[in-house]
């Protein structure tokens, strides 16, 4: 090979020059802190200079106190179970639903054809226009966001479970065919093994989307307890210091999903080269 | 001794045009250090044409990475016309093995593209470039993308892109070593003939030791481990442009050798004074 | 092998396959065509059967007459032209305003690491909130006029767009980065003649996402919080018990997605006609 490569450099690495500052080790590893840390020094100067309304910013130790507040005698945490109870039961219906017709769709070229093009035209109905159609058919209750949650998981995972049975090589099923191996067993040692990367991909981004779908729909159809409608009434009530600690619960939900996923994900396909 | 010393057709040091002077290059890989090149001497004189050969690992490819100017940090000096080399420059132009077309430009706008930093005017580009792709016999194909050619033909506009810019110096970093082996004799012919139409000095490097005896004036042949110039021997006019040639033989069969590959299986050689130089007769 | 591959000895390839004479061809897309329909036809056959024997229940779906009948009211009396105009305005906006900005950042992240590190943990944990999270707190920030559209819609088409133009700038293969400087490329020259258009698969996926969060967060905010638009229209019909409004409004939020995703197919089939395969 004539060549010789600097993997990962970037596309305006300069190629080798003669030994640079050491000085730049140091600030690399503070740098992925310096920005947020510049941040929350501007907000905490902010809020106290009173440069800014203390409505619209509280000063952090407002939000840590609410926070106590919250977990010493408020429901902020039985609302946050609330929302995943309801985002994890839609959840793994959609998911589940998305897999088995992804499957089908994937194995059966005719069934591709029959329920393609109605799938094309249902993915391009934003989600969230089926909120007052669904709501008038089940009510603003708990089955109603249910079913729209279990909607919202399960377009992905149709469509990762669809593009990786098709994306099986043709390799594969001929030697299949080779092996004289029946329907089941070529689904059960071949195809889903060789799906399976994709599909929890679908999963992973199911799971995401749902607990988008779950705040947005909390936020919509204000019933029942969630953090939906807690974020609501922090809008109303013009209690920003909830709204931020809604926030920070929503992100974290949000990062600890993406771990647990990424997590599972990397155990359960160990075998694959990394 | 350096190579200077060691080997008088290093090339006298009237012929100024490239002067590699006491190179050495190390890298660190992974931890250890490893001695790509050590105290390599070499001058290339003005429309030459020098084929350094070597097995993989000898630093061949590296020396060219620093007459490019792609890689300044090294020890020892190389010199154009006197001048030292700090970055690439549009004198000095090179033909990769893998063709490194832009994939989304036409075959002219590759071409063109080298002339991007010439203060031509668009006409005299536009000329330029198409005098080039006749001369790689590619004209027809101007408007044809990448994708479209062969690998052959996308190397030929490698090379008309590589020349368009009128350089004093064509590096060659085994530009025909991914081409099947027909198409490969071919495009030697064809890169001697446009080599020798522009007077161009030309540095080959390769693998193909058949390729640097019939393309070459010199043949420099490295060892690895440290990269080393092992020797450099003189192409004669004795040794006609003929792969049946007896001299021609003669003279691959010994590059071979001191290579490590031999007709009978024998060791590799390494160099001496005495056997600094070989002339045949 | 490929129908692009050519030696020397032919012309350039055109790409097509001349193996299957045109009227197969043909053929093949009418039948395909045909077994797509008729699921929908069947769907819609039942509708209208059930509807004709009066065993539909008019809360859960209207006789298709009567939707058909609100949808030439709502086009007759140009509602659902101004709903439109109004909600295009405020996706193409929204878009605009996020594509742009996420386009910026993204090539400035992806050609300098030290921005990278600096940005990168930040951005990626206001990621992680759903878009839509952000709205009561913008709401008390900006209030509920245009203002707040563009905000959440351009935020949603923000992320990622900077994160795949951040990807696609990386990605550049050193080969071609290692020729702009062989040719002494200016580092403007390099931007756009090579890094960019080596990024444009990535930065295509970027713009898809990111118009089709833009649209689906324009339908969600439009639900929550504004007098028009296609949104509206259907909270309107949901908060009067019409379900023929409703639907009515769904089949053009349908039909415009189809649109959308269309146009931006042909884009980007365009841009990448120097490819051998065309993507999907």
């Amino acid at each position: 090979m004539s060549l010789i490569t600097f993997a990962g450099r970037g596309p305006l690495s300069r190629g080798t020059r003669r030994s640079a500052l050491p000085l730049g080790t140091i600030g690399r590893h503070l740098r992925p802190f310096a920005l947020p840390a510049a941040l929350l020094a501007a907000w905490e100067l902010a809020a106290h200079a009173g440069f800014v309304d203390a409505r619209f910013l509280p000063p952090l130790e407002a939000v840590l106190a609410r926070a106590v507040a919250e977990i010493g005698h408020g429901d902020l945490a039985a609302n946050l179970l609330a929302s995943l109870q309801r985002d994890l039961i839609g959840f793994a219906f959609g998911g589940t639903a998305g897999i088995f017709l992804g499957l089908v769709i994937g194995f059966s070229p005719l069934a591709q054809r029959l329920l393609g093009p109605l799938l094309l035209v249902h993915r391009q109905i934003a989600l969230f226009a089926w909120v007052p159609l669904i709501s008038m058919w089940f009510g603003g209750g708990e089955t109603g966001k249910i079913v729209f949650i279990a909607l919202a998981a399960f377009q992905p995972s149709l469509i990762n479970t669809w593009q990786g049975v098709a994306a099986i090589p043709r390799s594969y099923r001929e030697l299949a065919a080779v092996l004289t191996l029946g329907w089941l067993d070529f689904a059960r040692l071949i195809a889903i093994p060789g799906a399976l990367p994709q599909i929890f991909t679908g999963l992973h981004s199911a799971l995401i989307y749902a607990w988008t779908t779950t705040v947005g729909a909390e936020l919509l159809l204000n019933i029942a307890p969630g953090l939906g409608g807690r974020m609501n009434e922090g809008q109303h009530l013009f209690h920003m210091d909830l709204l931020l600690l809604c926030i920070l619960l929503l992100g974290g939900v949000g990062v600890a999903f993406n771990i647990i996923a990424g997590g599972l994900e990397r155990r359960l396909l160990r075998w694959r080269t990394p | 001794m350096s190579t200077a010393a060691a080997f008088p057709d290093a090339g006298s040091v009237d012929a100024r045009a490239l002067e590699i002077q006491d190179v050495s290059k190390r890298f660190d890989v992974a931890g250890r250090q490893v001695q790509a090149l050590s105290r390599i001497d070499l001058a290339v004189g003005e429309g030459e044409f020098v084929s350094i050969v070597g097995a993989s690992g000898c630093g061949k490819s590296t020396l060219l990475r620093l007459i490019l100017g792609l890689d300044t940090d090294y020890e020892g000096r190389i010199r154009v016309d006197g001048k030292s080399v700090e970055r690439p420059g549009l004198d000095r132009s090179i033909v990769f093995q893998e063709h490194r077309l832009l994939p989304w430009l036409s075959v002219e706008a590759n071409v063109a593209a080298a002339l991007r930093q010439s203060r031509l005017g668009a006409g005299e580009k536009r000329e330029l470039v198409r005098d080039h792709l006749q001369l790689v016999g590619l004209d027809p194909f101007a408007k044809a993308y990448p994708a479209q050619l062969s690998g052959g033909m996308a190397q030929r506009v490698a090379i008309a892109r590589a020349l368009v810019t009128k350089p004093r110096f064509l590096l060659l970093d085994e530009p025909l070593g991914a081409l099947d082996a027909l198409t490969r004799l071919r495009l030697q012919d064809e890169l001697l003939r446009i080599v020798r139409q522009g007077g161009t000095t030309a540095v080959l490097v390769t693998h193909d030791v058949d390729e640097a005896v019939y393309l070459g004036d010199r043949i420099v042949v490295m060892h690895p481990h440290p990269g080393r110039i092992a020797t450099i021997l003189p192409v004669t006019s004795a040794v006609s442009r003929d792969r049946s040639d007896p001299n021609f033989i003669r003279l691959r069969d010994e590059v071979l050798s001191w290579l490590g590959v031999s007709r009978a299986g024998n060791e590799a050689r390494e160099p001496s004074v005495a056997e600094g130089t070989r002339r045949f007769a | 092998m490929g129908a692009g591959r050519i030696n020397a000895s032919r012309g350039p390839a055109d790409g097509v396959d001349r193996a299957i004479p045109a009227r197969r061809r043909l053929a093949a897309a009418w039948w395909t065509l045909a077994l797509g329909l008729i699921v929908p036809l069947i769907l819609l056959a039942t509708w209208l059967a059930a509807a004709l024997l009066g065993q539909l229940p008019e809360q859960i779906l209207p006789p298709p007459w009567a939707v058909f009948d609100t949808l030439s009211d709502i086009i007759g009396d140009g509602t659902l032209a101004s709903s439109i105009a109004t909600s295009l305005q405020r996706v193409a906006e929204g878009f605009a305003a996020g594509a742009l900005a996420g386009l910026v950042l993204g090539t400035a992240i992806g050609l300098s690491k030290a921005l990278r590190e600096t940005v990168d943990p930040l951005f990626l944990a206001m990621s992680q909130v759903p878009t839509l999270g952000w709205m009561p707190i913008v709401i008390l920030l900006v209030g509920i006029d245009e203002g707040l559209k563009i905000i959440v819609i351009g935020w949603s088409a923000f992320i990622p767009v900077v994160l795949n133009t951040s990807q696609g700038v990386r990605d550049v293969p050193q080969a071609y980065v290692e020729l702009g400087r062989v040719l002494s490329f200016s580092p403007w020259s390099r931007l756009t003649t090579i890094i960019l258009p080596s990024a444009v698969p990535s930065i295509f996926t970027g713009l898809r996402e990111g118009l089709a969060n833009s649209w689906q967060t324009l339908v969600a905010v439009e639900l929550i919080a504004s007098f028009e638009g296609l949104g509206y229209l259907m909270a309107y019909g949901r908060q009067l018990f019409q379900l023929e409004l409703v639907l009515a409004a769904m089949i053009a939020v349908g039909l415009i997605g189809l649109l959308i995703h269309g146009l931006l197919t042909l884009a980007e089939t365009h841009l990448q006609r120097w490819r051998p395969e065309m993507p999907r």
